[in-house]
């Protein structure tokens, strides 16, 4: 279990990676929307806004009117945000819920795959 | 001794895995690779025959996607390999601007097979190029320029053909597109009703939306839109490119409802699933367009020699084995098996559908389309869910399945319900444990 500023932890870093990487930012740039992430197990919510590409924010809780609603365990989440796991793959098994469009989906993905290119 | 020696003399499997990996990742395309591999798919087809494919570790799989239909007659089909090779072996494809036999031969055979007055064919490659072709003799005969279209609907990415997909992700990096495409939502006449003006030159539709989840259409509806074509002087355009050549039970799907459209689109199977070809089919009145535009509407490589008698030796082929009639047969054991799933796993398969051999089952979340795929596969069948509607599994095998094969993938259908059923139930209990 992953506590909610652990997960914040996670999410800094995410973000710092993702902003700071030119080629992702440039791949992502069409990519606007608001993402809530929620842990299943602790009910911990979490908002993530990006504007194309850059992401702007990440908040506890669920704030404003999401595009896609991302759920899992804590550590499921955690993990995907420290690059630890393949958020596809754990997506078929049915461990992360994705509320939104398979294409939302595979921007993750390939968002994963710029960063950790080996996960 | 050529390349080509070289390259399928290679036997040492895991060598060819690697290389081809390589080179999808360092030449082709590295995140659809990541994709196939992440969903399971990654399947490196070696033997192909009848209703199956190889990897080429020679594990077998059943084909349940022929590639969105383009293998009605079997993968590698040998009566139609050796009359390609045949052809080969007397002739190149042809040059374009000049007069090839055989592109006659086949145009006749197409006015003769296809239904009511469709009649003269122009000849392109691929479904989308063809799409194009129907598009262009619309706006070139009607001298109108707007095409009503069906949301979710699917006609390819090329030019003219990408407006008219009904759905935006293919479009939104690409825009400004050709202007005057409207859609409209499927099955629903009063919408299109709503949707002609002045300048509607056509409706696109495809009898069995493929893409947007096996939908087929309603023979009412189909009727309707005849109609309402008729009456305001519109072109009807059926993209039949999925549903064509004994798909879904007849040699189009237009003969279902007896519904002729003004143009017919077909591609896909058209080849044998061995050398492309595609075209337009279209009525006489359509084709006084080419009297004044003879030479606007070309290409170089529709309608080559070769394309043409590949084309007919597969059209000769799916008349003799009367594929459609096979359609209907291994389409209804195959919806006695999906109807007996959607019993046994009522939270998972919402709703089973098709006609012939295009068919769907559709689940009650988009993730469940692409699990299945994935377990699928493991239990030795080839299946992706529909591109603009993840929910739904498509089944479209070669119509040469026979009843085994059928059952097998009702039973592999059966083992990967079943293992999403113990996720979900293994989820639940970890979160009730929490
Ligand atoms: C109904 C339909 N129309 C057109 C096309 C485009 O064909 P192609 O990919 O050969 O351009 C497809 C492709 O799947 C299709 O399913």
């Amino acid at each position: 279990m992953a506590t909610s500023d652990e997960i914040m932890e996670a999410l800094a870093d995410f973000k710092e990676q993702c902003n700071g990487n030119k080629r992702l930012r440039r791949m992502q740039r069409d990519w606007t929307k608001v993402l809530h992430y929620a842990a299943v197990d602790t009910g911990d919510k979490f908002t993530m806004t990006v504007r194309e590409g850059e992401i702007l924010s990440n908040e506890k809780g669920a704030a404003g009117t999401p595009d896609v609603i991302i759920e899992g365990e804590s550590e499921t989440l955690c993990n995907m945000f420290w690059g630890d796991i393949n958020p596809t793959q754990m997506y078929l098994k049915g461990e992360i819920k994705v509320k939104g469009t398979q294409e939302d989906i595979m921007r993750i993905d390939a968002i994963t795959a710029i960063i950790w290119p080996e996960v | 001794m050529t390349v080509v020696d070289d390259i399928l003399a290679e036997k040492d499997f895991e060598k060819i895995r690697k290389e081809t990996e390589t080179n999808y990742r360092e030449y082709l395309n590295p995140f659809a690779l990541r994709m196939f591999k992440n969903a399971g798919l990654d399947v490196i087809e070696g033997r192909r025959e009848g209703a199956c494919v190889w990897d080429i570790s020679g594990e077998k799989y059943i084909d349940c996607v022929t590639g969105a239909g383009i293998f009605n007659a079997g993968r590698h089909n040998r009566e139609i390999t050796d009359a390609l090779k045949k052809a080969l072996d007397v002739y190149d494809m042809g040059g374009w601007i000049s007069i090839i036999r055989e592109r006659g031969l086949l145009a006749k055979k197409l006015a003769q097979i296809t239904p009511g007055n469709l009649k003269y064919s122009i000849f392109c490659c691929g479904g989308g190029e063809a799409v194009e072709v129907a598009i262009k003799l619309a706006r070139g005969h009607t001298g109108k320029t707007e095409i009503i279209c069906m949301e979710n609907g699917y006609h390819g990415v090329t030019g003219f053909a990408l407006p008219a997909t009904g759905r935006e992700v293919y479009k939104k990096p690409f825009a400004p597109l050709t202007p005057g495409y409207i859609h409209v939502p499927f099955n629903d006449l009063d919408a299109v009703k709503s949707a002609i003006t002045k300048d509607t030159a056509a409706v696109l539709l495809e009898p069995v939306q493929g893409e947007g989840g096996i939908r087929p259409a309603d023979d009412s509806y189909l009727a309707g839109l005849r109609k309402l074509c008729t009456e305001n002087e519109i072109l009807l355009i059926f993209d039949e490119v999925q549903t064509g050549f004994g798909r879904t039970g007849k040699m189009f799907c237009a003969e279902h409802s007896g519904v002729t459209p003004d143009i017919m689109v077909l591609a896909k199977s058209m080849s044998g699933g061995l050398y492309p070809i595609s075209c337009a089919v279209f009525t006489e009145e359509i084709s006084d367009f080419l009297y004044s535009h003879p030479f606007i509407i070309i290409n170089s490589f529709g309608g080559t020699s070769l394309a043409c008698l590949t084309a007919l030796a597969t059209i000769e082929y799916i008349e003799k084995n009367n594929l459609p009639e096979r359609a209907v047969q291994m389409g209804k054991r195959f919806m006695e098996g999906l109807l007996a799933l959607k019993k046994n796993f009522p939270e998972l398969v919402v709703d089973v559908r098709g006609k012939g051999l295009m068919l769907g089952i559709e689940f009650p979340e988009d993730s469940i389309g692409p699990r299945m795929a994935c377990l699928l596969k493991k239990n030795g069948v080839i299946s992706i869910y529909t591109f603009n509607n993840p929910k739904i599994i498509r089944i479209m095998p070669s119509l040469v399945i026979t009843e085994e094969e059928v059952d097998f993938v009702i039973d592999a259908f059966d083992k990967s319900l079943k293992e999403i059923r113990a996720q979900e139930a293994g989820r639940n209990m970890k979160g009730a444990g929490k």
